[in-house]
């Protein structure tokens, strides 16, 4: 085979990597929302609200005990990548990465505040007080911030056709968030705190994305989202927590029940599929971009639509459903540019 | 001092500003890291297809691996570094040594 041809087969076979990757990513971020609404019903998470509730009122019960969740999806996020990265044999990466705290590390801790505290527990808020079809598709916002934060910081081009991708995302936005406030400002009773989960999961993740790529760009994507969910793990169960315990809540008697075997077992399960779905995406970046990477990886919110469907029986809104088809169309115009773009994808 | 991330190294090596082949990198670093086999050859190459991808190595030529050097039936690369990964790589304390 010749050079030409066999650089051309070299460059498809990249890209279409790239896309499947970001795929795999979609389906897996899609299901993560199972176990994320299903886990609020489970012991000891459903008594520890209606006690919290009892003494602190419905709103706050439900952020203390979404910040429990949060605690324990990072943990078992944090086990299944360990487990990940000892299968590839890079625990030695990881030793290597974590002492190079100043160029690499303090990136991931950075990147797992934006992720951790602000757009998982958003996530859960959003699951929470609103539904898990909302929180899914309200977070497909979060490409617009990637991509304006990617442009600014490093560099990487926005195509005509991304802009136009991102201007279709927002159009979705407004059409998810507006529709459900429009209902429930005529009933009269609108949950504020939930639709800032969703802000909240969309601002959080498209900042991460751009933070994380700091000291991704230098390190082993697989031992930098460990290091990253290692931050996560010391965020929680090193600060968080323990604070919300000296303040009075009973953090530590409902999280030594949450080693029931069903909570576990679904909990086990969160943190596989949002372990997994983040090695996707990060080995979909380098070699479709940031920006084709997280839009593909919008797909998750159809998924999170057909899933929570087919499981629960859950249609939801219409309003839900246009938004978020929106999105899904917006992150396809995103996507289906020429693929001579594609080879060349930072400005150098 | 012990050995740095693998990424470090890489563009360590790209340091002294010359062109390098990708097989030429990749069979340093399985030396120095001790990391044998196929699978470790293509996850360090890997590495390099990031690094380029982040726009710190520029691919400057290729050629086809006629006889297995590296992956027989597949494209060489030849990358040189970047004003940009030199800049990454002085943030993160690397030097040419």
């Amino acid at each position: 085979m010749d050079l030409q041809s066999l650089k051309k087969q070299e460059s498809k076979r990249k890209i279409s990597k790239g896309y499947m990757w970001a795929f795999f990513c979609a389906i897996f971020w899609g299901i993560w929302y199972l176990p994320g609404t299903v886990v609020w019903v489970l012991n000891p998470f459903d008594e520890m609200q209606s006690a919290i509730a009892a003494t602190n009122g419905a709103e706050a019960s439900l952020i203390i005990t979404a910040v429990l969740i949060t605690a324990f999806n990072a943990l078992t996020v944090m086990l299944a990548l360990m487990l990940w990265n000892g299968v590839l044999g890079k625990f030695g990466e990881l030793k290597r990465t974590i002492k190079e705290f100043n160029p690499c590390s303090k990136w991931f801790f950075l990147a797992s505040i934006f992720g951790g505290p602000m757009a998982i527990l958003g996530s859960f808020i959003a699951m929470g007080f609103i539904g898990g079809a909302f929180a899914a598709v309200a977070a497909l916002l979060y490409p617009v911030i990637g991509s304006v934060l990617a442009y600014y910081w490093y560099g990487e081009k926005i195509s005509k056709r991304a802009a136009m991708g991102i201007g279709v995302i927002i159009l979705g936005g407004i059409t998810i968030f507006g529709g459900g406030l429009i209902n429930e400002l005529s009933s009269g009773n609108v949950q504020w705190i939930g639709y800032l989960g969703g802000l909240m999961a969309a601002a959080g993740w498209g900042i991460e994305g751009a933070v994380a790529g700091k000291g991704l760009d230098i390190s082993e994507p697989d031992v930098g989202l460990t290091l990253r969910f290692v931050g996560e793990n010391i965020i929680w169960w090193i600060i968080i927590v323990p604070v919300l315990a000296l303040i009075g809540y009973p953090m530590y008697s409902f999280a030594l029940q949450a080693f029931e075997p069903m909570t576990m077992l679904v909990l086990i399960f969160a943190g596989i599929t949002f372990g997994f779905c983040y090695v996707c995406w990060y080995k979909s970046f380098p070699l479709i971009g940031v920006g084709r990477g997280q839009g593909i990886g919008n797909l998750y919110g159809l998924f999170a639509i057909i899933f929570i469907f087919l499981f629960f029986g859950d249609a939801p809104e219409w309003t839900i459903l246009l938004g978020g088809a929106l999105c899904v169309a917006g992150s396809f115009v995103m996507i289906t540019e020429d693929s001579s773009e594609l080879e060349t994808l930072r400005g150098d | 001092m012990g050995l740095r991330p693998i990424k470090f190294r890489i563009l360590e090596l790209f340091l002294d500003e010359k062109e390098h082949w990708n097989y030429e990198i990749v069979s340093k670093v399985q030396k120095e890291y001790d990391m044998q086999g196929n699978f470790q050859r293509d996850s360090i190459n890997f590495d390099i297809i990031e690094l380029a991808s982040g726009g710190m190595l520029k691919d400057v030529e290729q050629k086809v691996d006629e006889d297995g050097t590296h992956k027989k039936g597949f494209l060489l690369h030849k990358y040189v570094i970047t004003d940009f990964g030199k800049t990454r790589s002085s943030d993160a304390c690397i030097r040419y040594v």
